[in-house]
């Protein structure tokens, strides 16, 4: 009993226990009245005397301890004591605390965030508070209290309109229908930051809602016309797709780097603007828009001419191809070429074909003499060495290198007199290399064959080329001179007609001249 | 009080005190074991806590026992005219069931924290009842009337002849083993008696009593003797050995009785004005009569 008497500290000794870290220094017999009231409770009135914040906050009924539950509590129902300094006077059980009971009612994200992303010192702004620690305390209930104000105070305070708890992004609440800008087309797919840029400002991300310009278009959108169409871009476009103007009543193509001349006057917009109107075809070369007729004939190491070096916006055809033009190709128009029309050479079975190949007549006219000609004049149908361009009739031949000079009357005959001859059933069959010097290929045999020796001819006896008198002929020179009386007499005296065949003919070839034949 | 209903007396203290003590550690156990810090939060902290109202009201039961079991015991003991209620040694036997049972409860209302002013009227609590079981084994080792009178060594002989006539004529026990019976009865510790050794004599009194009975019960059924009459005879030679012990320390046990009651009335004086002073700050401090 000594023992216990020895150690026994009087003062704390009325204590039923020692008081937890936070009261340690109310420890004392002459503390005890600090909290306790004599014959009564620990009333509220001596921990609030000391713990001047909650006192606060209850009277301006904030926060957990205004509130219902817990405002007509005894503060040591909730706070026990003389349970020893380890005992902890504020246990907290942060998952079964009902928050809506702080006044502060805990939705969306602030559902799930640790207490201590918002229970921070950093937030509170009560200096006394701030120094307290772990307290719950000093926390406005406002946004700005906890959350930066990324707006730079740029769209007021009321974070709510905006915001929901669920998500900082994208701000659901906020209505661009209420804006200025009301959001029309494809402005409501538009990403935000489109318009309202992220900058930089005071150091730190800033994405600008207020100040945006947007009286014009051009404020967010560049002008792809330059300016040539003036600022009223509405004038073509809507809000729905640039690419879809759906408004030509202003549209000016002359303003175009395409102005419409001709036949593109005509022609409707979406011919060419295939993509919609305001699809950019590429105009550089006609072929950009127009197919190819000529099936890229005119292509050449560069590419393809373009169609305007013969054709322009008046029409496709006539072409404004010129025989000057066409002097500078490979095959200059000359004499009868230039009356020819193009159709003649260029188009063939209903098609045009520019690109004639080679410069021999034969790629365009036919080779009417077949293998009639001997290839010693007509070498690989080379119409030159007969014909000109001048006329097809105007043959150039020189008829001596046959071996047959044509003299007399043959230098007027014409060619077809001789190379042309109708046949039996009255077609026209041309004789060149089947022809020979022998005058009866031409000339019919008058005399009923009175002067053939065997297979050679005789003509050139009598006749020469410049007529049919046989002016060679000397009667005195056959077998019966012509003297006397017979000088005078008429030819046909002696040479009768006869008829043999059912031919008539003079007979020259008297085989009996003796005057019996004649004479009577 | 015939035995039967002496036995049923004692029984229901026992069956009582050890109801009490189940129900109490069955209903409070998870709550007793948990650390100091811990309590508060425990959901049975408002009824088992000091002045919850469990832990209150056995702080109350347990005090009002003691501080009857203490008035009693004392008034019957000591008043004269109270002399005549009922035989003492049962009073002794609610005095020690209400002062066993009440440091129980006053030991549950303390919800073991031993610290504070009360701690000292709390252990004083202990000690006087630690000092009550040592006063008990003094106590019956001084051989007493009924009413709890000293025996003088006359009247102990006496009783210890009665022992031996009983063990004669009436269950003819045979000469040799009744012989076998005083000379066990009459062995004594050889060196001389103190208050330091007697505990140790004692101890050693109970193994060579065991023993002796041992051989006792093997010679009366070598005799023949009927295992009914052998229980009978051993317990009467048990008696007889006790008390012829108890004759031989007497004087040891008369002396330590007497520093006994020095120790064991102060220490509930303190207990006893602790308590009230207990009693005193907690009202003052706002704890009111819970029933």
């Amino acid at each position: 009993m000594i023992g216990i008497l020895a150690n026994f500290n009087i003062y704390a000794q009325i204590s039923p226990g020692e008081l937890s870290k936070a009261h340690a220094n109310l420890e004392g017999l002459s503390k005890c009245t600090s909290c306790h009231v004599l014959g009564k409770d620990v009333e509220n009135a001596k921990c609030l005397k000391c713990h001047t914040e909650i006192a606060e906050l209850i009277n301006l009924k904030k926060g957990y301890h205004a509130s219902k539950e817990v405002s007509n509590q005894n503060c040591w129902k909730c706070h026990g004591e003389h349970f020893g300094r380890k005992f902890q006077i504020i246990r907290f059980d942060e998952k079964k605390f009902d928050h809506s009971k702080s006044g502060f009612v805990l939705k969306g994200k602030h559902k799930t965030i640790k207490c201590e992303k918002c229970h921070n010192p950093n937030l509170i702004n009560n200096k006394k508070l701030k120094k307290k620690e772990k307290t719950f305390l000093g926390l406005e209930t406002n946004c700005a209290s906890c959350h930066e104000d990324v707006h730079q105070n740029t769209l007021g305070k009321n974070c709510e309109n905006c915001h929901n708890e669920e998500k900082f992004k994208p701000a659901v609440k906020f209505n661009h229908n209420k804006a200025k800008f009301k959001l029309t087309g494809s402005h409501k797919k538009v990403k935000c930051d489109k318009c309202h840029k992220i900058i930089n400002k005071n150091g730190k991300k800033f994405q600008k809602f207020t100040n945006v310009k947007f009286s014009s278009c051009n404020s967010c959108h560049k002008d792809p016309h330059k300016g040539k169409f003036g600022k009223k871009c509405s004038s073509c476009h809507n809000t729905v797709s640039f690419k879809k103007v759906n408004n030509l009543k202003g549209f000016n193509h002359s303003k175009t780097n395409f102005p419409l001349i001709g036949k593109h006057r005509k022609v409707k917009c979406e011919t060419c603007h295939k993509g919609g109107l305001s699809y950019r075809p590429k105009y550089q070369f006609c072929y950009n828009c127009h197919s190819d007729y000529h099936n890229g004939e005119f292509k050449n190491q560069n590419g393809i001419r373009d169609c305007s070096y013969c054709h322009s916006e008046k029409g496709f055809s006539a072409s404004t191809f010129t025989i000057k033009m066409h002097d500078k190709t490979h095959f200059k128009l000359e004499n009868a070429h230039i009356a020819v029309p193009c159709f003649s050479c260029h188009k063939k079975e209903n098609k045009w074909h520019f690109k004639i190949k080679g410069d021999k007549c034969i790629a365009c006219h036919s080779n009417v003499h077949g293998s009639k000609i001997s290839g010693k004049y007509f070498d690989e149908n080379k119409c030159q060495s007969c014909h000109s361009t001048l006329s097809w009739n105007s043959v150039k031949f020189d008829h001596h290198s046959t071996g047959f000079d044509l003299l007399g009357a043959h230098k007027k005959v014409n060619c077809k007199s001789c190379h042309f001859k109708k046949d039996g059933s009255g077609k026209t069959e041309q004789h060149f290399s089947d022809l020979n010097s022998n005058c009866s290929q031409c000339h019919n045999d008058v005399h009923y064959g009175q002067f053939t020796s065997g297979k050679s001819e005789t003509c050139t006896k009598c006749h020469t080329f410049d007529n049919w008198k046989p002016a060679l002929f000397d009667h005195n020179k056959t077998r019966f001179i012509l003297d006397g009386a017979h000088v005078k007499v008429a030819c046909s005296q002696c040479h009768r007609l006869k008829e043999r065949n059912g031919v008539q003919f003079i007979q020259y070839k008297i085989e009996d001249v003796r005057c019996i034949s004649c004479h009577s | 009080m015939t035995k039967f209903q002496h036995k049923l007396y004692i029984s229901l203290f026992v069956a009582v005190t050890l109801l009490s003590l189940v129900l109490i550690v069955y209903y409070g156990y998870s709550y007793y074991t948990l650390p100091l810090e811990e309590r508060f939060f425990s959901p049975l902290h408002n009824n088992f806590k000091p002045s919850g109202f469990i832990g209150h009201g056995l702080g109350i039961i347990g005090s009002f026992m003691m501080l009857l079991g203490v008035v009693i015991y004392m008034v019957r003991k000591r008043v004269k005219s109270f002399h005549r209620y009922g035989i003492l040694k049962y009073w002794l036997e609610l005095h020690i069931f209400l002062c066993t049972l009440g440091p129980i409860l006053v030991l549950f209302h303390t919800a073991f924290k031993f610290g504070g002013i009360v701690s000292v009227s709390f252990w004083s609590m202990v000690a006087v009842f630690l000092s009550g079981i040592i006063g008990r084994f003094i106590y019956v080792r001084i051989p007493r009337t009924i009413q709890g009178v000293e025996l003088d060594l006359r009247e102990v002989d006496d009783i210890n002849n009665n022992y031996s006539l009983t063990l004669r004529e009436k269950y003819n026990v045979d000469e040799n083993i009744l012989l076998q019976i005083e000379n066990f009865a009459n062995q004594k510790y050889k060196g001389s008696l103190s208050v330091k050794n007697i505990l140790f004599i004692v101890v050693k009194d109970y193994f060579r009593r065991k023993s002796n009975l041992r051989m006792i019960k093997k010679s009366l059924i070598n005799a023949g003797v009927s295992r009914r009459k052998v229980n009978e005879i051993k317990k009467i030679s048990k008696q007889k050995m006790l008390l012829s012990n108890r004759i031989s320390y007497l004087r040891v046990f008369q002396s330590l009785f007497k520093y006994w009651h020095i120790v064991h009335l102060p220490f509930a004086l303190v207990m006893l004005i602790i308590m009230l002073v207990h009693i005193g700050v907690t009202v003052t401090f706002g704890y009111k009569w819970i029933f």
